[in-house]
């Protein structure tokens, strides 16, 4: 991945609504010929960060660049094709006198016969009016529309909402296609195991921000961190478990913390009820220090998180905080 | 020019087959006609000139229509569909989407004009000169201008209700006050007062003076030059307030 084939560049980007912060400080490079998914919950600022790839909305701060041009330069929107969520298309129309007009917008499009080909639509289908297509037919109409000017640059948000899993398998696999002669795509899904399917890259962002950024393995090598957790032995005889805030129990917590501090390795402490759960990439480590150390616990468990587990409590997180 | 012919074309076609615009600018106009020269007729008028001049007054109505409502209302259903979204990624320049739908309406308006004029010769076998056809015609054609330009204000709505019940509201009320559904001299003085300054009766009289054998006087002229311009920056000026938005 060299500077050469960037064909996407955020440098600093940040986007302010009003207080709302939706993106915040991200940069980022995207290499030509690449699949790319934006993951991450809703709201997280995907898709606030694809209409500013677009030049749909301009950023509050920080400079993008697509082709090495602003978003939204027409030189930029002959080369891009886009398929954005909640399009309907022009009524009134047949798919065939749609995908003719739109035809006349780029300088060097698809014929038309193929295009008619890329919706999948039977011949009596490309002759009725659009709006009467199904939810189905109507996203392959917009995706032959989003390949009509033969883009270098592809942008789906949220491209397989609401599709059947065998309309699904077909796009993704056009898209593999795609991406084999060259083109750049970049989506925006909240489905973990789409990106991980599909993507070579995944970008995670989480509150406007870019939580992790990497192949798919080193994003779930990163969310699946292994476990280990206990419940301590009382420590004092009159410390009981009901009343939260006597003194002996603070007394306890503190004894606790500093038991806690003393094991190495540990990447992070979740406090959840009575059971303290530990993070941490080597856990049978761990267990020996508790052992040697004689620790006043019981009932360890080792666990490994489950990715998609991994990736719903991120998204509970956030939805609690929201 | 291709993509300004392929845009424009298709906007014809979605006029044409568009049912609400069929009824509101074709039939009812016509519908009124009939029922204004032939069923309430009155023998106090000259019937001859009341025939043409009403026939005049109800393509004026039509084309008005055209141009505030289905301009206006479809601007907003387009945007509230995310259409307009779409073609902002392509290279579509926003002034070829403005202008194929200005020729889309002008083609419509044209179609108004021979559909309500040939109904009038039909109906009554109203006669007018040949210049005086055309330039009646001609007249409308332009005089539709500030109406459209009001079309691109209620266009700039978010809601296709509020559009809808707007355009219907300022149509309606233009219609009346501006004499095109009865002469304004029937009216109380005060309103027929409020009438003269509005554009629907500059837009009226124009066409009236030219079957009456003159031109359409300056000042209609001026007054429908003048809503053209407020209407205009009325509506760039929205436009370029909700891009900074």
């Amino acid at each position: 991945m060299n500077s050469h084939n960037n064909v996407i560049q955020l440098d600093n980007v940040s986007k302010q609504f009003g207080k709302k912060q939706a993106v915040r400080q991200v940069s980022l490079q995207i290499a030509q010929g690449s699949i790319t998914a934006i993951l991450g919950p809703n709201g997280a600022g995907k898709t606030t960060t694809i209409k500013m790839m677009l030049g749909l909305t301009s950023p509050s701060s920080g400079e993008i660049k697509i082709l090495g041009l602003p978003p939204g330069h027409k030189q930029v929107q002959q080369r891009i094709g886009v398929m954005m969520q909640d399009v309907s298309v022009m009524d009134f129309l047949t798919v065939r006198e749609i995908i003719r007009m739109v035809h006349s917008y780029y300088p060097s499009p698809l014929d038309t016969a193929a295009l008619e080909k890329l919706t999948g639509l039977s011949p009596a289908d490309l002759n009725r009016r659009a709006e009467k297509l199904s939810g189905g037919q109507k996203r392959s109409l917009n995706f032959a529309l989003a390949m009509t000017g033969n883009p270098d640059i592809l942008f789906f948000d949220e491209p397989t909402v609401g599709l059947d899993s065998e309309t699904r398998r077909q796009f993704w696999s056009q898209i593999r296609t795609l991406a084999q002669q060259g083109k750049t795509v970049v989506f925006t899904t909240h489905y973990l195991h789409e990106a991980d399917e599909v993507a070579d890259r995944i970008i995670l962002f989480n509150e406007g921000a870019i939580a992790a950024d990497g192949t798919p393995e080193q994003i779930k090598n990163g969310m699946t961190k292994r476990t280990l957790s206990f419940t301590y032995i009382p420590p004092l005889n009159g410390g009981s478990r009901e009343s939260a805030h006597t003194e002996n129990d603070e007394t306890a917590a503190a004894a606790n913390q500093a038991m806690i501090e003393k094991l190495s390795g540990v990447d992070q402490v979740l406090y959840r009820q009575n059971r303290c759960i530990l993070q941490s990439q080597d856990t049978d480590a761990l267990i020996r220090q508790i052992i040697t150390m004689q620790l006043p616990v019981r009932d360890i468990r080792i666990e490994t998180g489950q990715l998609d587990d991994a990736y719903a409590s991120m998204l509970n997180n956030v939805k609690e905080e929201q | 020019m291709s993509m300004l012919i392929a845009q424009s074309r298709a906007e014809m076609i979605r006029m044409i087959r568009n049912v609400y615009f069929v009824f509101w600018s074709l039939l009812m106009p016509v519908l009124f006609y009939i029922l204004y020269t032939r069923i309430f007729t009155t023998d106090a008028v000259d019937a001859k000139e009341w025939n043409a001049h009403y026939l005049m007054s109800m393509t004026c109505f039509s084309v008005m229509g055209s141009s505030i409502m289905t301009l206006g209302i479809r601007l907003v259903q387009e945007r509230a569909h995310g259409w307009v979204t779409y073609l902002r990624v392509t290279p579509l320049p926003n002034s070829i989407y403005f202008g194929g739908k200005m020729i889309g309406q002008t083609f419509i308006h044209l179609c108004s004009i021979i559909v309500i004029f040939t109904s009038g010769y039909l109906i009554n076998g109203v006669s007018l000169t040949f210049s005086q056809w055309v330039s009646s015609a001609l007249w409308i054609l332009a005089g539709s201008l500030p109406f459209l330009a009001l079309g691109t204000c209620i266009g700039t709505l978010r809601r296709v209700d509020t559009a809808s019940g707007l355009s219907n509201a300022l149509y309606l009320s233009l219609a009346l006050l501006g004499g095109m559904w009865m002469p304004l001299n029937v009216m109380p003085d005060w309103l027929a007062q409020i009438g003269r300054w509005l554009p629907s009766y500059s837009f009226g009289n124009g066409a009236w003076s030219i079957i009456g054998g003159g031109v359409p006087q300056l000042r209609d002229i001026l007054l429908l030059g003048g809503y053209l311009a407020v209407f205009m920056l009325l509506s760039t000026y929205i436009r370029s307030r909700q891009k900074e938005a």
